[in-house]
Formats: structure tokens, C-alpha cells, sequence
């Protein structure tokens, strides 16, 4: 046994100083862009379902985005371009959108792309027997037509601003593979033919899908020929094949970004990471239907007593930013002007005190008898309990009595979420691109089910938002979300807590990789990416 | 003893629609429906469109309903489809009119579960009878206490920390092993034998992992019952009468330490079907443990419940199995059956 254990030992130690050696590529050579070559990258979950409308995951997103185009994409500055269609005219009521869609473009089966594939996808998003949980933006188009088979308009009975934005992710489907299927239950959906880049070529139930050059796509030919992307659950475990370079990129967390790859010099030689603002924000929200929340002072109080800095520096390692609207940070929606509350012991006494609070005799404030004490309610999110747990340390600092509770997420939105049963939780949004926050912040949007748990009700917002969606000029519109995110903060219904990076590690031989990010991430461009010739893995030796 | 196959048999049927009963409310305790999981926790999906799914799965209906409408559906052997986006079905491929497959759920996931719990069975039960043995004739000396202790430390081992330190060391650190999945990428242009020799490498580490728990127990029960009869007359006899030290010990004794062994055997049939949803994970397996802890995660009833069903079933067919095994191996119990 000893023996046993011994050599054990022995072999991890003997291992870890030899494997530095094995891999003496040089991945900083610098190479010209040739084609060919095939990128494998992992995924925790499977895809479900590679039409994106039925689907609603996001491994059936990311690889269906590769396969499909929408109308309309985003640039790499974040603003509109043309994907499937050339050209967009908004008529000068803001009532009707005119796309000009691209000419002679086919369809991975050679069959014409035309303006009825549009139609018919409009029809099937917005067809009550679809299932599928994205049709109400499509049902605000009152009327769809096809002017010619390269011209399609949508008309509105109401101006909507974020229309574009809903033209931006909606992938077009092929009519005539389509017309007779069932498209909820369609082995379309296992196999299907789209206009993008790619074309799927093989999926290994549980284990792998694999996507080649599309002949027929839109943009032309991407420079990499495969992408394979392996189904890992595990983030340890893809962690590994990254580094021993099974596979060629990963998203990463704070720690390995943080810890791990500084401290070992050889994964530099032949890793690069690359840092982005991330798609969500993570908060701290309160039930504003109960007592003390629907006092914004209490609120306000306890957005004094949480040291936001500390919890990006404990939670993420400093790898994320304190935001104080619901944008991305640096995008044009951000509203720049709003004074961050910061962390200040003194400021929340007072304000607990103007509310009447007393501090007890056990350090606890107290009013009219009551204690001030409540439960915080997270789902099983490492991230959103350590949140907690910092959040709870400095609220009983400074004498607020909070307990925790973390619940499986199925639980905890039907139990608790939908009837409305809690008194804060840690929770994230995602930071739109499109400014519209109607059914997060509007008072109409408080039903079971709805987005607008917490329960938050400003008449002047509920207007800011209607004019909002209806405004098209973007520099009004800016105003109008400029003074929501303002009312917003100075009410603190929620704290907003953090927005994380994204963090991604690419291995160095994939060339073509831009090493400033741009706003739109770093897999925009990855149309451009390539793997020089010499560094291509010797798939058999595996 | 073919009245009491029969009675055995049919007593199944009432016991198996109990088993489902249970299961099926214990289930719908849990809060929550396909509906909510997380995903559908986005500000651009409509309440309207989850009520619409919740009624098109009956899901809107009273439980007993909802239980009548699966049993209807599982005494024609139909496990439905998952509720999840690809709707799946549950159990076996469905070809629609054009002549294309859609993969059943467990019809894929099943085999590659049972080929890991039958290699680890097998490795478990051959080694923990030869340490079980070992242990036994060299009672309370140093192999013993080795033994013992090794067995106890792989019982003890957290399984995912060692599966992550094997990872490491024989997937990075000496890449002679491959880290996670069960082909490697090229798998389908390698010849049969390179194929076969693919994935007995891919389940090397798993199927060390989940031995590696299991010896323990059964090397234990080999060992005490060796102990406990070879005290017995019939052993002292045996010696006394000449026998080779090696035919008393591995034919008389051994024989008859055995004998438990066969209720195990048959107590682990419904395991095989079940997988660990940490190694699953881990090693990036899309076996059983997985399919059925993500399905309970969604609530996708028509596959928790299929998984359950099969998984009776199979408890059930095992336990009769082993009843029979241990007739047919111990006289004794054959006779007080027959009677």
C-alpha cells in the first residue's frame, strides 16, 4: 500500500516537471492566412434543438447561428449591418421596414433564397401552434409582405423601436424544406440546411457536433473547413483537454484566468486570453410589495452598507465592473452621468435612523419592536452564494439580521419567484443591446410569470418606457433611457452588484484572433480565424 | 416451482403500478414544470407561450389525470416523448414518413452505461474475490491489514478528486491516456480493432474510478465468510482427511463463501442500468446518470418516469433472478421451495 501510494505520488511529481518538454512549438511563428484546418472547441450542455425559435437553449443557439442568417446582424461596433438582407429603408412614420435582401444567394441544398423563405418564417414565428416563447415581438408586425422575391416589408400599427434588434435574431428558415413539416416536431431540426457559413456535417449524439464550410454561404467562405465542438459537462475536465490542447478554446473563470495562468509560464506559450465586459449583470433585488422595501431609504441604506468592490474582488477575482444601468458598460445606452453609491458605513446609520430605526441591545436595528431582519434567496449559482455571503457579513456589521437560502432553480422560481414569497434574492439579467427594459420594469408586468417580480410601479417610468419603444431616433431615444436608468438608481429596487468579463482562452495557433476585442466580442471575426498548416493537430494520433 | 415462478411473476404487476403511483406524485411534489427552467427565465419569452406548452402537456390537469393518461400510454409499452425541444422519445428511435431516425433518449444513452457497469462489475467481483481470498487465509497478518486498508482507502477516495488527479496525470502531464468523451476525434475513419481499443482506453479511467468503491464491500463479504467456514467441522474434517491445503481452500471454502455473493449479484442488476451522474460529468460520458439527472432538473416527466419505470422493472426481474440463482446453486433452499 505504502508502495502503492508512494509511486503514485511519484509519477504525479516525476510527471508534472517533464510535461513542460513535450511541446516545443513555437505558437508565436507568425503564419499567412490559408484555409483548411478544423477548430474544436467544448460545450457543457447538448443542443436541443438547432431551430432557434423552437429551441430556447444556448448550445442550440451558438450552433445554429452558425448555420442560419437573420435579416440583419450586429457590426463589430454593435450597430446594424446587413446579414441576409443588403439594405433597410424605416419609412418616416416608423411604421413600416423595408429589407432589401440580397440576390442570388442559394441555400446549402442550391435551392434560391427568396423573399417567401422570410415570409414563411414570419408566418411560422407568429403561428399560435408554434411553440415557441419569442412570438410576441413578431405579433407587433400587423402586416408581412413580399413586394417582390427581394423585397420584404413589415408594417407596424405602432412605431417600435427595437424592431431591428428583433429582425437581428431571427433566423430565416427555408420554405420549401419546411411548408409540409410539422415544425415543432421536424427532424429538420436534427438536420438542418441553412445559408450561414456552415453546414452541419455530423452529430455524435452525447459527444460532438461537427460543422464544415458551407459551399453555398452568404458571407463567403470562412478559412477554418471544420468546427467540432465536443459536449463536456464538466469545466475541470475541459479545462484539461485545453491544456493538454484537445481542444482549442474555452471559456475560462476568474480563477483560472486569474491564478492559474499566471503562475504557470508554459500555458502562455501556447494559450492567449482574451478579456471582454460579459452578457449579464448579477443583482440584489427586493420584494417591494413588503415591508421595509417599499421604503426607498431602507434600500438605499442597504445599498450603502454593501461593499460592491469587495464582492468584484471575492466573487470574480477584479475581473468584472460595478455598473449603475442595465447596459453594457462602454456601449452608448450606458448612461455615464449617474454618481455611484459607494460603500459608506455612516451614510446608511443615517438613513436607517431617518426611518425610525433604532440599534437594540443585541446590535441589531429595531423599529416599533420589529426587528430588521430578512432572508436572502439565491438558486445553486457559486457565484450568487458567495455573493450572499459577503452581502450577509456587511449587513450584520452594521446590524441588519440576513439569512441565506439557496434553491434549485426550478423550486425556487415556482415556489417562491412566481407567488411572490420572498424578501430579496441575488439574481442576474442579461445586458441587452436593445434598451428596451419594458417587461422587466413596467408595472403591467407583474402577473405570475412575469419579469416584473419584485414588483416596482413609477408611473413616469411606466411612460419612459412606452415612449421608448416607440421612439426611432436614437439620440431622443437615449434621453428617454438615459432619465429610466436614472429613476432607477436613485430608488435602488435593486442594487445592481456586478457585471462580470467574459473570459475566453484560445489556443496560440489559431491565428487571425483580434487581440483588442472589439464591442461585439471576440468571435465576431471568427469567419477570418485560420490554423496555419503546421500547426494542425495529426488527428489520427490522438 | 413453476407456481411460484408464476405467482412471483404476476405479484410484479400490482407492485410495479404501485412503484410508478409513487413515483409519479413524488415527482409532481417537486415545484416546477418543463416550463421553468432556466432558460425560459428571459425577459423576451411570454408567459402566454409556457401556459400554451403547459396545456399542450396536460400539464395544466389534475395529477391523477396526468397519471391515468401515462399509464394508458405505458401499458401500450409507449414511453412518449421528452418534453425538452428536440422531443425525443423516451425509449426507442421513432422513424417518421421520409424515413428519418430520431434516436430514443435511453436506446442511446443505455448501452454505453451498461458496457461501464458490466466491465466494473466483472473487475469488482474478480478482484475482490482474489483480495477477499487473500485476506481470509492470511488472517490478521500484513497482507490482510494491506488489503484491508487499500480497500477501505479507494472506498474512502472522494471519486471525483482522484478521477480529476488520473485526469491530470495520464491525460496531461504523460498524455498516455485520453482525458474525457469516448472516441477520439477520427474515430470513424479507424479500423474495428482501433475502434474497440479506442474506447477501452476512453473507459480505462472511468471504469478504475467506479472499481475502485466498490471493492470494498464485496472483498469484505468474501473475506468473513471465508473466515466464518473455514472454523467450520466440515473444513476440519476436509483437512483432516488429507486434502490438499489448496482444494479445502478453494473448492470446499470458497464455494460455499460465495454463495451471498449471488443475492449481491442479483441486487446490482437494476444498478447496471443507473450511472454516476459525477463521473458522467466528469468524463464527459452521455450515459443513464446524466440523462436522468438533467431530465429531473427540467422536469421532464416523460423520461424521469420512463427511466423510473424501466429502472422497477429491472429491481424487480432482479430480485426474482437472484431468488432463483441462489435455488438453483444451494440445495438446501431448492428443497424448501419445492415444498
Amino acid at each position: 500500500m505504502h508502495k502503492f501510494l508512494a509511486l503514485l505520488f511519484l509519477s504525479l511529481v516525476v510527471g508534472c516537471n517533464n510535461s513542460q518538454n513535450l511541446d516545443n512549438t513555437n505558437y508565436d511563428d507568425p503564419a499567412l492566412p490559408e484555409s483548411g484546418g478544423a477548430l474544436t472547441n467544448a460545450m457543457i450542455g447538448e443542443p436541443n434543438n438547432l431551430i432557434a425559435m423552437i429551441a430556447g437553449d444556448s448550445a442550440s443557439s451558438a450552433i445554429a447561428g452558425q448555420i442560419f442568417n437573420a435579416l440583419l446582424k450586429y457590426d463589430e461596433n454593435l450597430g446594424f449591418e446587413g446579414d441576409l438582407a443588403d439594405s433597410w429603408i424605416i419609412s418616416d412614420d416608423y411604421k413600416k421596414i423595408t429589407f432589401n435582401l440580397k440576390q442570388d444567394i442559394k441555400w446549402a441544398d442550391d435551392k434560391p433564397f427568396t423573399c417567401e423563405d422570410v415570409l414563411f418564417t414570419w408566418k411560422k414565428v407568429t403561428d399560435p401552434d408554434t411553440r415557441t416563447p419569442y412570438g410576441s415581438d413578431y405579433q407587433l408586425v400587423s402586416s408581412a409582405s413580399c413586394v417582390n422575391d427581394y423585397t420584404f416589408t413589415a408594417e407596424y400599427d405602432e412605431p417600435y423601436a427595437p424592431a431591428l434588434e428583433t429582425w437581428s435574431s431571427l433566423h430565416i428558415l427555408p420554405e420549401h424544406l419546411l411548408k409540409d413539416e410539422d415544425i415543432n416536431d421536424t427532424y429538420f431540426s436534427l438536420r438542418p440546411t441553412g445559408s450561414n457559413y456552415y453546414a452541419l456535417d455530423e452529430w455524435t449524439t452525447g459527444q460532438q457536433v461537427k460543422l464544415k464550410t458551407n459551399p453555398n454561404s452568404v458571407h463567403g467562405r470562412p478559412l477554418l473547413e471544420e468546427k467540432i465542438t465536443r459536449i463536456i459537462p464538466d469545466l475541470s475536465s475541459q479545462f484539461m483537454e485545453l491544456i493538454a490542447g484537445n481542444i482549442d478554446l474555452m471559456s475560462i473563470n476568474p480563477i483560472q484566468y486569474s491564478r492559474v495562468f499566471p503562475s504557470r509560464s508554459e500555458l502562455n506559450d501556447k494559450i492567449n486570453l482574451y478579456k471582454e465586459m460579459g452578457n449579464g449583470y448579477t443583482y440584489f433585488g427586493f420584494n417591494l410589495k413588503k415591508k421595509p422595501f417599499d421604503d426607498v431609504n431602507i434600500r438605499k441604506a442597504i445599498s450603502y452598507a454593501i461593499n460592491k468592490e469587495e464582492i468584484i474582488n471575492g466573487v470574480l477575482l477584479g475581473l468584472g465592473e460595478e455598473i449603475t444601468s442595465p447596459y453594457k458598460p462602454g456601449t452608448y445606452w450606458e448612461n455615464k452621468s449617474i454618481n455611484k453609491i459607494s460603500f459608506d458605513v455612516s451614510r446608511s446609520r443615517e438613513l436607517l435612523e431617518t426611518s425610525g430605526y433604532q440599534l437594540n441591545a443585541n446590535n441589531i436595528y429595531e423599529k416599533d419592536g420589529k426587528t430588521l431582519a430578512f432572508e436572502i434567496l439565491t438558486n445553486q449559482n457559486k457565484q450568487r452564494e458567495m455573493t450572499a455571503v459577503l452581502i450577509q457579513r456587511r449587513l450584520q456589521d452594521i446590524g441588519i439580521d440576513v439569512s441565506i437560502r439557496v434553491i434549485e432553480w426550478a423550486s425556487f422560481v415556482n415556489r417562491f419567484i412566481k407567488t411572490g414569497e420572498f424578501e430579496a434574492v441575488v439574481l442576474g439579467w442579461s445586458l441587452s443591446l436593445d434598451p428596451d427594459q419594458y417587461n422587466i420594469w413596467h408595472s403591467s408586468q407583474q402577473g405570475p410569470g412575469q419579469f416584473n417580480f419584485i414588483g416596482y410601479n413609477n408611473p413616469r417610468v411606466d411612460t419612459l418606457l412606452e415612449e421608448g419603444r416607440k421612439e426611432l431616433n436614437n439620440e431622443k431615444r437615449k434621453q428617454i433611457y438615459d432619465e429610466f436608468s436614472k429613476i432607477i438608481y436613485d430608488e435602488q429596487p435593486i442594487i445592481y452588484l456586478y457585471a462580470g468579463y467574459g473570459l475566453t482562452a484560445i489556443h496560440k495557433k489559431i491565428k487571425g484572433v483580434k487581440r483588442v476585442t472589439p464591442p461585439a466580442g471576440v468571435f465576431h471575426n471568427d469567419y477570418e480565424w485560420y490554423i496555419p498548416k503546421k500547426f494542425r493537430r495529426n488527428e489520427m494520433s490522438l | 416451482m413453476l407456481n411460484y415462478l408464476i405467482k412471483r411473476i404476476l405479484w410484479m404487476i400490482p407492485m410495479l403500478i404501485g412503484i410508478s403511483l409513487i413515483s409519479f406524485f413524488i415527482m409532481h411534489l417537486a415545484p416546477g414544470d418543463i416550463t421553468s427552467n432556466e432558460s425560459a427565465f428571459n425577459p423576451k419569452a411570454s408567459e402566454e407561450s409556457r401556459q400554451k406548452l403547459r396545456e399542450l402537456y396536460n400539464l395544466d390537469k389534475p395529477i391523477v389525470v396526468q397519471y391515468g393518461l401515462w399509464l394508458k400510454r405505458i401499458v401500450q409499452l409507449d414511453f412518449g416523448s421528452s418534453f425538452a425541444s428536440h422531443q425525443r422519445p423516451v425509449l426507442w428511435e421513432k422513424k417518421d414518413e421520409n424515413g428519418n431516425i430520431k434516436p430514443g433518449l435511453i436506446q442511446k444513452a443505455l448501452p454505453i452505461t451498461l458496457l461501464i457497469n458490466l466491465l466494473t462489475i466483472l473487475l469488482i467481483f474478480s478482484i475482490s474475490i482474489l483480495l477477499g481470498t487473500i485476506a481470509a487465509i492470511k488472517k490478521n497478518k500484513i497482507p490482510d491489514r494491506v488489503i484491508t486498508l487499500f480497500v477501505f482507502v479507494g472506498f474512502a477516495i472522494p471519486g471525483f478528486w482522484l478521477a480529476l488527479i488520473l485526469m491530470y496525470s495520464f491525460g496531461v502531464v504523460n498524455q498516455v491516456l485520453p482525458i474525457s468523451g469516448l472516441h477520439s476525434i477520427g474515430y470513424e475513419q479507424m479500423s474495428k480493432l482501433g475502434q474497440i481499443l479506442d474506447l477501452l482506453k476512453h473507459l480505462a479511467l472511468p471504469v478504475f474510478i467506479s472499481c475502485l468503491s466498490g471493492l470494498a464491500g464485496i472483498s469484505l463479504y468474501v473475506r468473513n465468510g471465508m473466515i466464518e467456514i473455514l472454523n467450520q467441522d466440515f473444513i476440519k474434517t476436509a483437512r483432516a482427511k488429507g486434502l490438499y491445503e489448496k482444494k479445502v481452500v478453494f473448492v470446499h471454502t470458497l464455494k460455499n463463501a460465495l454463495l451471498p455473493l449471488i443475492t449481491i449479484l442479483g441486487l446490482s442488476i437494476p444498478g447496471l442500468i443507473g450511472g454516476s451522474v459525477i463521473a458522467e460529468s466528469i468524463f464527459a460520458i452521455p450515459g443513464m446518470g446524466k440523462l436522468f439527472f438533467d431530465a429531473v432538473l427540467m422536469r421532464d416527466f416523460p423520461v424521469v418516469m420512463g427511466i423510473l419505470t424501466i429502472g422497477s422493472i429491472l429491481t424487480l426481474l432482479g430480485n426474482l433472478v437472484a431468488d432463483l440463482a441462489y435455488a438453483w446453486a444451494d440445495p438446501r433452499i431448492r428443497r424448501g421451495l419445492a415444498k
